[in-house]
Parts: structure tokens; sequence; C-alpha cells
């Protein structure tokens, strides 16, 4: 009893550097601060329109954003879904081929669910990892996206509806926008105030310990996967509109950009670390990045090696690298310095 | 003593299965599917198009089809040293297949063959380095980094060539090699399987090949052990990385030409070939020669749906199916096992 009040005293007792040390060592959004600071002063002084035209780089944000915050659900449990991109385009073509948009929309968002549902079945059931399940997944859902459109974009019967989705709704934010920042907002506090959400940070942290401590580790699982699935549908549903026609191909950019997204966010890819606040902050990053240089009139292949370059130096910076790295090198120095006992 | 010590692990499950007890009959089943399946559902498969499908055992269709398997073929034949090693896969292929065609004909055609092949070889060495130091040194996700140097390399390779297509010079070496046949079996063929058994002495007569696959298993096992894990995992990606070369310049030759683009898919295809030959995904267990019974099972079944009408979005949806099955059987066979 004793022991604890003075271990809460000395917590009390801390200073004020102490705690802001402590917070930062806590958060995981580090990496996706300095990018995205560093590309703000970049536009501020180079490409000033990203912050006039913000109108194009919410747009732009909305879309690498919502397929992004939804993967994050499942990378949290330390999975992977690569099946987005195949949804995206299934997602699509189906409500492009329903004449009304409301059932269209509908059945989408259905699919979405239940492929996530299947997705979490091969994993959860039948135990294969969820790389390969996505990826066959892929492969299947792209070929049954072209089966249906007939290997051509189906154009939507009814265009009214997405020319008006194009309009802005509220202020001066279109419809697209809003429904990123609401689903931002729900994985938010799905994930940091609510039970459920929380227990996908046990399940990614130590599996085994979170089955344990009573944690239904398949049932989230399910929920986790059947996210990313609904928000991909979704995501598709969205660039449907935006083009009133939908495209068997779609889907193979958000793949990258969302990944790329979380994991410049600090999503830690092996579970149970990081925050859909640093998936916003590495989408913003990234978008503000791609508008900025497509206005600044650079190429697009020059823009992928520079988002390539940002993906590559945000994955060998994890922590976890940072740690094995600096592992082997004192292990390397210490060889080196100690005698060798062969000779 | 290396040949030795690779036995073992395939005879573990074996005495496990000795224990299982109630559930023998259908373990032996399952695992009987996932370990030896391939081989018999390749024969199966190739007998049934030979008999029912019109045009199938043509001699033309023979040499398309070789045509078509040989280059991913070899890129297969180089990633299963990087899926046995644990680490998921190289979808930097892509580029690297790419790049590699390219720069065997825009470099035959301003200066000479040889040139553009060795440039083409530092290339690859440099996309193993860099690959291999980023998973091996940095431990960092395999699939994440292959995607980012993909982005680089395929960017690069865009950008410097402006995505134009090249074309060879039609009676040049590269353009006859890509020609010669011997019988049904174009040249191609013969360096797939040319590559198929060096690579297969590589992974199961050397000391190479053993740690890459003690790495596989356990990693940390491997590191304790003194061996020097990063320089496996750089090994590991070298070696997809000159399969992919050489994939390269085989696709360049078959068509005389060579674009940025020609080599899309080629990531997923491979490891499909190599995931129904029955290599593990989770790394430590698999071979060459069943990532060749791969190709050619994947590769026929593509044949036989084109030829019976059946269009790309079916044989996407067939490629699908297949991968989750041969894995869902796996899996399955050692869930029964363990129970």
């Amino acid at each position: 009893m004793t022991q604890t009040a003075t271990l809460d005293l000395g917590h009390e007792k801390t200073d004020l550097i102490g705690r802001v040390k402590t917070t930062f060592a806590r958060r995981t959004e580090g990496r996706a601060v300095v990018l995205l600071i560093a590309v703000l002063i970049w536009a501020f002084i180079w490409e000033s329109t990203v912050f006039t035209a913000y109108q194009v780089t919410l747009g732009r944000l909305a879309l690498i954003g919502l397929t992004a915050v939804g993967l994050t659900a499942v990378i949290l449990m330390g999975e992977l879904d690569l099946s987005i991109a195949s949804i995206l385009a299934v997602s699509g073509v189906v409500m492009a081929s329903f004449d009304n948009v409301v059932v269209g929309i509908l059945v989408a968002l259905a699919i979405g669910l239940v492929i996530g549902a299947v997705n979490a079945f091969f994993v959860v059931i039948v135990g294969i990892n969820s790389f390969i399940a996505t990826l066959g997944m892929l492969f299947f859902l792209r070929g049954l996206a072209f089966v249906i459109s007939d290997g051509k974009p189906v154009t939507m019967a009814n265009k009214d509806f997405a020319l008006d989705f194009g309009k802005p709704l509220l202020g001066e934010f279109t419809p697209r926008v809003l429904i990123f920042i609401l689903a931002f907002i729900t994985m938010q506090v799905f994930l940091t105030r609510v039970r459920v959400g929380r227990e996908f940070y046990a399940v990614g942290g130590n599996r085994e310990a979170a089955r344990d401590a009573g944690v239904p580790v398949r049932r989230r699982v399910f929920t986790g996967f059947m996210i990313s699935g609904f928000v991909a549908a979704g995501a598709g549903i969205i660039v449907t509109l935006q083009l009133t026609a939908a495209d068997p191909t779609a889907g193979g950019d958000a793949l990258l950009t969302s990944f790329a997204a979380a994991i410049v966010g600090g999503i830690l890819l092996t579970g149970g670390r990081g925050s859909v606040l640093g998936t916003l902050l590495g989408a913003a990053s990234l978008a503000i990045l791609q508008v900025g240089m497509t206005f600044n009139g650079i190429e697009s292949d020059v823009q992928n090696i520079i988002i390539g370059l940002v993906l590559f130096v945000a994955v060998i910076t994890d922590p976890n690298s940072i740690r094995a790295v600096v592992g082997s090198a004192r292990a390397f120095l210490r060889s080196r310095s100690a005698p060798d006992p062969a000779g | 003593m290396t040949a030795e010590l690779t036995v073992e692990p395939g005879e573990t499950p074996e005495s496990a299965d000795q224990e299982a007890g109630v559930e023998q009959q259908e373990f032996n089943v399952l695992v009987w599917m996932s370990e030896q399946g391939v081989f018999v559902f390749t024969a199966l498969l190739l007998v049934f198009a030979g008999i029912f499908i019109d045009g199938f055992a043509s001699v033309d269709n023979i040499t398309d089809v070789f045509n078509r398997a040989a280059p991913i073929g070899i890129v297969a034949v180089g990633m299963t040293f990087v899926v046995i090693s644990a680490n998921y896969l190289d979808l930097s292929v892509v580029a690297q297949v790419a790049t590699s065609a390219v720069l065997l004909l825009a470099v035959s055609n301003s200066n000479n063959m040889l040139l553009g092949m060795a440039l083409g070889l530092l290339v690859a060495i440099a996309y193993g380095i860099v690959n291999g130091v980023a998973v091996g040194v940095f431990r960092a996700n395999a699939v994440i980094v292959t995607l980012s140097t993909t982005f680089i390399g395929l960017g690069l390779l865009r950008w410097r060539s402006g995505g134009s297509i090249y074309f060879g010079d039609p009676d040049g070496v590269i353009a006859t090699f890509g020609k010669t046949k011997i019988g049904p079996f174009p040249l191609a063929m013969l360096v797939l399987i040319v590559v198929t058994v060096a690579m297969h002495f590589v992974l199961t007569r050397t000391t190479f090949g053993f740690l890459v696959k003690s790495f596989g298993s356990n990693r940390e096992a491997t590191r304790l052990a003194g061996v020097n894990t990063p320089l496996v995992v750089i090994g590991a990606f070298t070696v997809s990385a000159l399969g992919a070369l050489l994939g390269g310049w085989v696709l360049a030759a078959f068509s005389n030409t060579a674009v940025s683009s020609m080599s899309d898919g080629f990531d997923f295809e491979a490891l499909a070939a190599i995931i129904v030959g029955g290599t593990r995904v989770f790394g430590g267990k698999g071979s060459v020669l069943r990532t060749l019974l791969g190709v050619v099972f994947v590769s026929a079944l593509t044949n036989i749906m084109v030829l019976s009408g059946y269009g790309f979005g079916y044989q996407q949806m067939a490629i699908g199916a297949l991968i989750v099955l041969a894995v869902s059987v796996d899996a399955l066979a050692r869930k029964v096992g363990s129970s």
C-alpha cells in the first residue's frame, strides 16, 4: 500500500519535461509529424496553391485517407489486407450496375462487409496467413470485377446524383470530404474510447495474452476485416461517383498510398501500436506532397519515385528497425574490440 | 552433411503423424494433398487438357505456353529464395524485369549488347543489396520495402525511358535467340530448366541454400548459431534479382521489344506459382523444383482457360481461388496434425 502511494507520489512529482518526454515516447506519430512539417514548409515556400486550392488537396486527402483509415483497423491487429484494391473495383462495378443509386450503394457496402468476413474466415478459422488469404482475394475479386463489367468501364445510369455528389454540401465541404471526416472521427473514438476498439490493440500486441485475458480474438479479427472491407467498398463507391463510371481496374494506386499513409503514420506492421491520428497525418502529408508536386508540374514518374522514397525511409526508420540496426552496430563494434580467440 | 540436415525438418511432421490416432485417416489425406498433391494435379490437368481441349496438344500451342511460362518461371524460381527465407515475396521484380528488358534492348541499339547486359547485372545487384539491407539489417517488412523499391525503380525507368517502346534489331542476336526452337521447345524453356537445376543445386547442396532454409524456419536460432543473418537475406534478395534479370532478358528476346509496363503482374503471378507448387509461405520449407511445377500448372491452366474461351477475369478468379485453396489445404493439414 505504502509502496503504491510512494510510486504515485513519484509520478506526480515528475517535472514538465519528464512528462513531455513520456508522452512523446508513447506516441507513434513522430515521423508523420516530421514529414508533415517538412511538406508544409516546402509547400509554403514553393507551392502555395496547395492552400489556396484547398478543395483539391482535401479531396485528395479524403481519397487516400479513407482506405487508409479502414486498413489501420486491420494492421493494428498485426494483419494485412491486400484485397482492398479489388474491393474498391468490385464495389464500384456493382454499384454502377444498379439503376437505383441508393440500392446500388447499399448492395456495394454489403458486399464489402461480406468480403471482409470471408477474409477473416480464412485467416481465423482456416488459419491462413492474412497476407496470402487477401492476396488470393485480390486476384479473385479483380477477376470478378472484370467478369461483371465485361472488362469495360460501367457508366452510371443516374449521372445527376453523381454530379451532385461533387458539389459542396456543408459550407465548402463536398460530401466526399465530410464522409472522410466522419469515418476518421468514428474510428478515432472507436479505437480509443470503445472497449471493442481498445481490444484491437490487445489482439495486435500479444494475441495469446489477449486470449488468456478473455478478449474474443476471433471476433475482433472478424470485426477488423469487416471494417476494412466496408470502408474500401465505401471508397469504391466514392471513386465511382466521382468519375460517373466504374473502372474494373481501379484500386491499385489506392493500395500503395493507403499502406504508405498508415506506415508513415507510425502504425507498426506487427500490430499493437499506432493510431488513426497517425494515419490521418500520414495521409495528409502524402496528399499535400502529391497535390503540390502536381501543381508544380513535376512528372508523375518523378512523383512516384519521391513517394517510393518516402515510404522506404518511413519503413526503415521504424523504432524496431532503428533498434535492430543499433543492436547489430554495437555487436559489430564489440566483436571488433574484443580479442579474437582464434588468433 | 548439408544434405542430411535439410532432410530432417521434413521428417518431423511424419513422426507426429503416428501419434495423431483417431484423426490419422483425414490427417494423412490432407498432408498428402499439401505435400504431394501438386504432382498428381499437374499430371491430371495435363492429361485432361491433352484429351479434351482442342488445340492444347498441338506443337504451336505448346511452344506458346513455354514461351509465356519461361520468363515468369525464371522470376518465380529466383523469388523462391525470398519466400523460403520467410520474407513473403519480392514485389520489386516487376520493376526489375522491365528495367533489365529495357536496358538490354535500349543499350544494344545505342551501344552494344554486352554493355546492356553488364548494366542490367549492376542494377540487379543494386536491387538485391537495397532490398536485402532494408529487410535484413533494418528488419523492415519485406512487402513494404519491395513495394517502395518497385515505385522508385519503375518511376526511374519510366522517367528515363519516357515510357517509350524499344524495338530490337530484327536480325540481331536477341531476336534470333527469341525465335530459335528445339522441336516445340523454345530456347527460353531451356534457360528456365538450366536456371531451375542450378538454383536447385544452390538451395539443396550449398551452405548458402541451407542457411536460407534455416533462417526461414527460425531466424533467431540461426542468428544465435553465429550466422551473419543480414548477409543471408541480402543473398536471397540478390538471387531473386538475378532471376528477374534473366527473366527480363528472356521476355525481351521473346517479343524483341521492351517497354516499362511489360512485366505488370509478374510479382503476384510468380508468387502464385510458388505457392501452388507447395513452397510454404511462412518460410523454411520449399523447393525450386516445386516452383517449376507450380509454373507449369498455372501456365497450363491459364492456357486451357484461354482455349476454352474464358477471359482475363475468369483466369484471375481461378488463380485467386487456387492460391487460397493451396494454402488452406496446407493450413488445415497442420491444424489437424497439431490437435
